[in-house]
């Protein structure tokens, strides 16, 4: 059982909240595109209902599993994400959507690899950092192993291609290889080396650029290019501070396509107003700073950066999306955590907290 | 250890610290986007969902003085389609059609066709009857839409159509009263707000905001008396071969308008099979040299000003008159004529050397004042306001000319109106032709009262003038057929004008346009009435073609509002003698007359039943009040057929006379 007195009340009651104003909020954005597509307008919040039910059972059981099992399976699992993110190249299982291929497809089951593979990366990392606790300075031991090795799923992501997750990846892998003392001298010169293949990769890639000039001007073409981040900015305007009303919303009437993903926080600031979006950036601080909390007074090592890793997932993925759709970062396809209609981003978020709780357990047992 | 425990932690608590940092950043981007652009934005967002869906409202009708309707709109429906709806939900293009086509008067061809469009909306077909049967066929339809819409419908057809003019299809006045109260009649359009998805469906239909239905128009006219003139200017233009006429009938002391009416006209249920030529209200529109009928406005203005008694007697100079270098003639060569006999005989050399008299100052400051030259207000789209220059800048010839009516161009109206001046002691009214607007619950909105523009002659000489006028319809004058055989005392004056050839310049020798204008009763006028014949083939004159026509229309209309002729009873006697004594019968339509209160016979009438057929139901109600018998009435327009045979005696039971 999970005691009260060991656990961070914060972090679960702040993961329920936004998990309970997912399953609102999707039904709030789904019910007209649902009743016009499928005749239902419960159907894709039927699914959320069902997936936030499975969640959080996972949840409760990964947070009784003893995290230490993962330092042991930190290679194994590092192993397996790598070979499901090739399986995406073979043609009969990849699943294809809007010209990236994400999902592999095992018996009628649809999974993102990508989703596991930043599971194995922060576990890796993890281990990692513990075990080379000792010569984490050093340059051969402490940094090319710890940056070559993540470095190596993130390219895999990246040539899906899914530019959004390979670049919170990226941040998370820096984040958590500072944190765990690596030069920062390392981690800064890197950057500079990489800089120039970055502007080389985005410059490259049309698609990338596009994003880059929409978001810099999205007013430019309102009707065109520019469409989305317009209808998303319309929306947190006409919320104002309180907002039309809990679905009253209008621009989820197809002017911003598929709000009930990537844009659903547009519709928490059109329909809750400013109150409902600071409430919501609010439950993910309270998540961050207990997520942190936890990985500072964890056990071991290897708790406190898998904690922070985990922690820092969700967070940067929350702050990222919500940068997106208001226009402070350029766009990535990311979906908010827990809130996002969208199984498997449920499940792993979930299964994810139930490990932070587990090494809140155990570090207060300890 | 301790130590490296430490940096691990200042090492998180940077990074949190940073975090936090970039929570604060997108909080105040929200608080940027929803307060301090919100409200831009909101409006920006509320331009695209909302759009409003304006459905015209029931267009008010058009009822003539006495209620009868002249125009209604009637709630139809009006078949619509969503084409790119149907495309979403890949409806079978093919087979809806050839439902369509089973139920719509409209080719398959032509439906799939409109199927098959790009867009949101398509109108199908407009503006039919539908079945219960044929409606619930298309209900069931997806993508297919109906909505009731008003089709203007006119009972009459072309009974007073070129003064009524016609709507489009979309209920909007395009001619006539129905252009020029367009705003009345429509009323404000019901306004839907719809929101807008961003394929531009339409979703929820909102709230209804306040709309007002159209007002009903009440026209001056009178539909019975239209229906005298239109049939006794038919008769005329046909017996003359005339190519074009017009009547008006006018009560003068209110400048009210009785009746209207043209020839070309049309059926304004089915106006785009006629020409626009067909359609022009030429009592208004059209201006013409009037002729003689001048005269009567000459002899106003010089006794008005005492330059001349009616018994004054001017030399006629035998027919020819030089003036300058033009030769003036008469028809009749005349020697001395009294001012009065000028007129009767219509003699332009008379006319001639009383406007010298007069002055061409004085003659154009009273044809202004009986309202030539601009104008009269009547409120009808598409007025003319005749040709009449600064008197100042009339040549001596030209006063001369306009003395008998040429070098001075009028409209129809302007004559009627002038004429009611001088019948109805003196003031220049301002034409009416609509009496009230009310609301569709039937409160009157506004009423048109009578208006006098100025008074332009006395009392005494609009007496005298009509004595004069009375003379010229007598035995020996020019008008004498616009009186024979009426019974009522009239006052009129005929016109014979010369048509401009427009081809060869100068005035036609063959081509006339004659008219008469006259009043009745002459000494308490009722009705004022111009008639007008354009280029009739044979009895180019208007004392011939044109005031036979004054002569039926008085003959019927005055009878019915209850004016008599001498030896007929009359309004005293018959004691309820007004045109409301027909009373229509609310359960089977057809309509019952009160026996008259009183039992008195007059000379004429005998105590058999008469001989209905072929008589107006005025008429027939007429001959029947005489005989005090009661008729009941079925149908309208002439008597075919009767219950009783004629010569019959009258006995208790009723009469019913049969009409179509």
């Amino acid at each position: 059982m999970i005691h009260a007195r060991n656990t961070d009340r914060l972090l679960i009651i702040s993961t329920l909240i936004l998990v309970v104003v997912g399953v609102v909020m999707v039904y709030s954005t789904s019910y007209v595109v649902a009743t016009k597509r499928f005749g239902s307008e419960y159907f894709f919040v039927k699914k959320q209902l069902i997936f936030a039910a499975a969640g959080i059972m996972l949840f409760i059981v990964s947070a009784k599993i003893p995290y230490r099992l993962y330092r042991h399976l930190a290679y194994p699992i590092l192993i397996f994400a790598i070979l499901l993110l090739l399986l995406i190249f073979v043609p009969t299982l990849s699943h294809e959507a809007g010209g990236a291929r994400r999902w592999i497809k095992i018996m009628g089951f649809t999974f993102q690899p990508s989703e596991f593979a930043k599971f194995a990366v922060i576990i890796f990392l993890a281990y990692s950092l513990e075990a080379k606790q000792s010569v984490i300075k050093d340059f051969y031991a402490g940094f090319l192993p710890n940056i070559i090795i993540p470095g190596v799923v993130i390219a895999l992501i990246m040539s899906e291609p899914d530019f959004g997750t390979a670049v919170t990846l990226t941040i998370l892998v820096y984040v958590m290889n500072f944190a765990g003392g690596v030069k920062f001298r390392y981690l800064g010169g890197l950057t500079l080396a990489v800089l120039p293949v970055l502007y080389l990769v985005v410059t490259n890639f049309g698609y990338m650029m596009n994003r880059i000039t929409v978001f810099l001007d999205p007013w430019k073409d309102p009707s065109g290019a520019g469409f989305q981040m317009v209808q998303s900015f319309l929306a947190f305007g006409s919320g104002g501070l309180s907002g039309v009303g809990l679905g009253e919303g209008k621009q989820k009437l197809f002017f911003l396509p598929e709000a009930h993903t990537d844009f659903i926080f547009s519709i928490i600031g059109e329909e809750m107003g400013l109150i409902g979006a600071g409430i919501t950036i609010a439950l993910y601080l309270a998540f961050f700073i207990s997520g942190t909390r936890i990985a500072m007074r964890a056990k071991d090592l290897f708790g406190t950066y898998l904690a922070l890793g985990l922690t820092l997932m969700i967070s940067l993925q929350a702050l990222v999306n919500m940068a997106v759709v208001m226009g402070v970062v350029p766009p990535k396809g990311l979906t908010l955590p827990f809130i996002s209609y969208g199984g498997t981003s449920l499940l792993v978020s979930l299964f994810a907290v139930g490990i932070i709780l587990n090494v809140c357990i155990e570090g207060n047992e300890h | 250890m301790k130590n490296e425990r430490d940096a691990l932690k200042i090492r998180i608590i940077f990074v949190s610290v940073i975090f936090v940092l970039f929570y604060g950043v997108i909080f105040s981007r929200a608080f940027q986007l929803q307060i301090i652009e919100g409200e831009s934005l909101e409006e920006k967002a509320g331009r695209q969902h909302v759009r409003t869906h304006t459905v015209p409202s029931k267009r008010g009708a058009i009822l003539d003085r006495n209620l009868n309707e002249l125009a209604v709109s009637l709630e139809v429906d009006s078949i619509f389609a969503h084409p790119r709806e149907m495309e979403d939900n890949s409806i079978d293009k093919v087979s809806v059609a050839k439902i369509l086509s089973e139920v719509l008067p409209v080719k398959k061809s032509i439906l799939s066709k409109s199927l098959s469009s790009k867009k949101g909306f398509v109108w199908l077909k407009r503006q039919l009857d539908l079945g219960a049967e044929d409606r619930t066929t298309l209900s069931g339809l997806k993508g297919i839409g109906m909505v009731k819409e008003g089709r203007r419908f006119y009972p009459s057809d072309s009974l007073a159509a070129n003064l009524m003019g016609f709507t489009g299809i979309d209920s909007n006045g395009l001619e006539g009263i129905e252009l020029h109260f367009d705003e009345d009649l429509k009323g404000t359009p019901i306004v839907m707000k719809a929101d807008k998805d961003a394929k531009g469906n339409l979703l929820l239909f909102e709230d209804l905001e306040e709309s007002v239905q159209g007002m009903d128009l009440v026209l001056t006219i009178d539909k019975n008396i239209q229906y005298i003139a239109e049939k006794a200017l038919k008769d005329a233009v046909d017996k003359f071969e005339a190519v074009a006429g017009t009547v008006i009938v006018m009560e003068p002391k209110s400048g009210e308008i009785l009746a209207m009416a043209t020839l070309p006209t049309f059926n304004p249920n089915e106006f785009s099979e006629h020409s626009p030529y067909e359609w022009r209200n030429r009592a208004v529109t059209d201006s013409f040299e009037p002729g003689s009928t001048m005269k009567a406005f000459l002899l106003a203005s010089v006794l008005e000003d005492g330059l001349f008694d009616t018994d004054d007697i001017l030399y006629c100079e035998n027919g020819k008159y030089d003036v300058y270098d033009r030769t003036f003639h008469d028809t009749k060569e005349h020697g001395w004529l009294s001012v009065g006999n000028i007129i009767k005989n219509s003699s332009n050399i008379g006319a001639i050397k009383m406007s010298e008299k007069l002055g061409r100052r004085r003659f154009h400051s009273y044809l202004k004042d009986f309202g030539f030259g601009y104008k009269t207000g009547i409120g009808l789209p598409g007025e003319s306001k005749g040709v009449m220059a600064q008197g100042k800048k009339w040549s001596e010839i030209k006063r001369n000319t306009i003395s008998f009516g040429q070098g001075i161009s009028v409209t129809s109206i302007q004559l009627v109106t002038a004429i009611s001046a001088i019948a109805n002691g003196g003031y220049l009214m301002e034409p009416r032709i609509v009496k009230e607007l009310r609301t569709s619950s039937g409160i009157v909105a506004s009423k048109y009262n009578p208006l006098v523009r100025r008074r332009v002659i006395s009392e005494e000489t609009s007496k005298e003038v009509t004595e004069v006028l009375k003379s010229v319809v007598a035995p020996g004058g020019t008008g004498v057929r616009a009186s024979e055989g009426l019974g009522f005392a009239v006052a009129g004056k005929t016109g014979t004008a010369q048509k401009v050839d427009p081809e060869k310049g100068g005035y036609s020798k063959d081509n006339f346009l004659v008219s008469f204008l006259g009043f009745a009763p002459a000494d308490d006028p009722r009705l004022a009435i111009f008639v007008m014949l354009d280029e009739p083939k044979t009895g180019v004159a208007g004392g011939i073609a044109a005031a036979p026509v004054f002569r039926e229309i008085v003959k019927e209309t005055l009878p019915y509002l209850g004016v008599f002729p001498e030896g007929l009873p009359s309004e005293e006697v018959l004691g309820e003698a007004t045109p409301r004594f027909v009373k229509r019968d609310t359960v089977d339509g057809s309509r019952s007359v009160k026996k008259a209160d009183s039992g008195t016979v007059d000379a004429t009438s005998t105590d058999t039943v008469p001989d209905f057929t072929g008589k107006t139901m005025r008429s027939a109600l007429l001959l029947a009040r005489v005989r005090s018998m009661d008729i009941d009435i079925e149908g309208s327009g002439r008597a075919v057929s009767q219950s009783l045979v004629a010569g019959s005696k009258i006995g208790d039971g009723n009469v019913t006379v049969v009409f179509h």
